[in-house]
C-alpha cells in the first residue's frame, strides 16, 4: 500500500547575503514519518526547518503540502503556516500563565468550555497540570519545552518541526521531553526534528539526513555517522 | 509675595468653585486630546510595527525623519499646518482654521512621531520569536500583531502617556491653529499665555495647577508601567 505523503521539496536554495547556506535541496516527509536531521554548526538545520516552517524565504524552492500540485514558497507560505509547526529551540512563551499559552494553540472559534476541557486535556497530556498558573518566567528549560509539546499536540499540525528540542536539558528534563515525542507521533503527525544529540533520537526515527556543505545527504541508519564517525557518503544525495 | 498667594488663593476658589469658563477650558483641552490621541495611536502602532518587522527600502531613512520630528517645535508643527488651512493655502477650502479640528489636526502631528518612536522601541524589544512563535500557531497576521502589541503593552502605554502629556500642554500649534477663541477653542495652554499676558494670574494659576495635576498623575501611571515592565529579578 502506497504510503500518503505530507511535504515534498525540491530546488530549494538559501542565502544570507552572498553566502549560498542551502543549494538545491530536495526532500520527502511521508504520514507518520519522523525524519532526524543532522549536520554541524552553522550547516542550515534551523534554516532548513525555518523555511519549511513557513518562517524564512528562500531563494527558490517548491513545495508540494499532502497530494497538492509542486508549487513556489511564496504560493505554499500560507499552508506551510496554517498546516506545520515551528518549534523553536528554545520556546518562546507568551506574557501570561502556562495556560493561557496553550489556550493560544486552539482555534478562536470555540467555546469557552471547550477551550478550558481542550487545553485541561493539553495540561494533563504533558504533565504540567501542576503549573498551570505559573508564569513563563518561572519555568525552567524542560518544562517551556514540555509547554511548547503541549501546544503542539493541541493545535495538531500535519508536520511537526523540532529545532534542537533536548538542546541544554539536563538528563531528566531531556527524557520526559522525549517521552511526549512518542504520542505525538501516534497521531499520525510527521516530524523533522533537527539535533545534535541524534542518539537521544535514534529509538524515534525512520530515517536520518545530513545537511552537509550545503546539501542534504544520508539516509543511512543513524549509527554509520554516530560510531564509525564517517564522512557521509556523497552520492546518496536526497531527491524527492 | 503679597501678590503671588493672593493669586493662588483665589486660583484655588476658582478650581473649587466650580467656575464654568475655567472648567470649560478644561474640557475643551481634554476633548481636543482625546481626539488627537485617538486619531494618532492606530497609524502610529501600524507605522512602529512596520518599522521594527519589515524590512524595506528607505526604512533606516523614515526612522531618522521620524527622530527628526521629534525635536520639531511645536509653532513650527502649528505654522506649517496653518499655511496649509489658511485661506489661500492648498487647504483652505476646508474652512478648518481656528476650530477644534484645526486643533487635533495639530495635536496629531506632534503625538504621532512620539508615538511612533516609543512604540518603535518597544516592538523592537520584544523576541523576534514572539512573532513567529503566534504566527507558527495559526495567529492570522493581525492576531500576532495583537499579540506582539500585548507583548509590548507596558512600553506601548508609556508611549500613549507621555504623547498625550505632550499635546494637552503645548500651546504653540493650538495658539496658531485654534485661534484662542473663548467657549470654542481657548484651551488650558492657550488661555494660560492669554491670562498671564493681561495680568491676571488666577485663572492662570488655576489652570496650571490642572495641567501640574495631570502631568505628576501621567507620570505617576508611567513610572508603574515601566516598573512593571521592567521586573526585579
Amino acid at each position: 500500500m502506497k504510503t500518503a505523503t505530507h511535504l515534498r521539496l525540491l530546488h530549494l536554495d538559501k542565502r544570507f547575503g552572498k553566502r549560498l547556506v542551502l543549494k538545491d535541496i530536495g526532500l520527502q516527509l511521508d504520514a507518520g514519518e519522523i525524519i532526524l536531521l543532522c549536520g554541524p554548526n552553522g550547516a542550515g538545520k534551523s534554516t532548513l526547518l525555518r523555511i519549511l516552517g513557513g518562517l524564512e524565504k528562500p531563494e527558490r524552492a517548491d513545495i508540494a503540502i499532502a497530494d497538492d500540485e509542486l508549487r513556489s514558497w511564496r504560493h505554499c507560505r500560507k499552508r506551510l503556516l496554517a498546516e506545520t509547526l515551528y518549534l523553536h529551540q528554545h520556546p518562546y512563551m507568551f506574557d501570561g500563565s502556562v495556560r493561557y499559552n496553550l489556550a493560544y494553540a486552539l482555534p478562536g472559534k470555540l467555546d469557552r468550555q471547550t477551550r478550558r476541557e481542550r487545553v485541561d486535556q493539553a495540561l494533563a497530556w504533558g504533565g504540567l497540570e501542576h503549573l498551570q498558573d505559573t508564569a513563563p518566567k518561572n519555568l525552567s528549560g524542560g518544562e517551556r519545552q514540555r509547554v511548547s509539546l503541549a501546544r503542539a499536540w493541541l493545535r495538531q499540525p500535519r508536520i511537526l518541526f523540532l529545532d534542537e528540542p533536548t538542546a541544554n536539558l539536563d538528563q531528566a528534563s531531556r527524557h520526559l521531553s522525549l517521552e511526549l515525542l512518542a504520542p505525538l507521533k501516534q497521531t499520525g503527525m510527521s516530524m523533522i526534528i533537527a539535533s545534535h544529540d541524534a542518539h537521544h533520537f535514534a529509538p524515534l526515527a525512520d530515517r536520518t539526513l545530513y545537511l552537509h556543505e550545503r546539501q542534504l545527504i544520508g539516509a543511512q541508519p543513524i549509527q554509520d555517522y554516530y560510531t564509525a564517525s564517517t564522512e557521509p557518503d556523497r552520492s546518496k544525495r536526497i531527491r524527492a | 509675595m503679597e501678590q503671588l498667594s493672593s493669586a493662588i488663593g483665589t486660583a484655588l476658589a476658582l478650581l473649587f468653585s466650580g467656575n464654568n469658563d475655567l472648567w470649560e477650558i478644561v474640557g475643551i483641552s481634554f476633548r481636543v486630546s482625546f481626539i488627537a490621541i485617538l486619531a494618532a495611536t492606530p497609524p502610529a502602532l501600524l507605522a512602529a510595527f512596520a518599522l521594527a518587522y519589515l524590512r524595506f527600502p528607505g526604512r533606516r531613512l523614515l526612522i531618522s525623519i521620524n527622530s527628526t520630528l521629534l525635536s520639531v517645535p511645536a509653532v513650527v508643527v502649528g505654522l506649517t499646518l496653518y499655511i496649509l488651512l489658511s485661506r489661500q493655502g492648498p487647504l483652505g477650502e476646508w474652512k478648518l482654521l481656528f476650530t477644534q479640528t484645526a486643533m487635533v489636526l495639530g495635536q496629531i502631528a506632534l503625538a504621532f512621531p512620539i508615538l511612533a518612536a516609543m512604540a518603535h522601541s518597544s516592538l523592537q524589544a520584544v523576541d523576534k520569536r514572539a512573532w513567529e512563535t503566534a504566527r507558527t500557531l495559526g495567529a492570522s497576521p493581525l492576531r500576532a500583531l495583537l499579540t506582539l502589541m500585548h507583548e509590548a503593552r507596558f512600553g506601548l502605554l508609556a508611549a500613549l502617556l507621555a504623547a498625550f502629556g505632550r499635546i494637552i500642554a503645548e500651546v504653540g500649534a493650538s495658539m496658531m491653529l485654534g485661534g484662542n477663541i473663548l467657549h470654542y477653542t481657548r484651551n488650558i495652554p492657550t488661555a494660560i499665555a492669554l491670562e498671564t499676558s493681561k495680568g491676571e494670574f488666577a485663572q492662570g494659576i488655576a489652570l496650571g495647577i490642572v495641567l501640574l495635576t495631570l502631568a505628576f498623575t501621567l507620570n505617576a501611571l508611567l513610572q508603574n508601567f515601566q516598573g512593571r515592565g521592567q521586573p526585579v529579578t
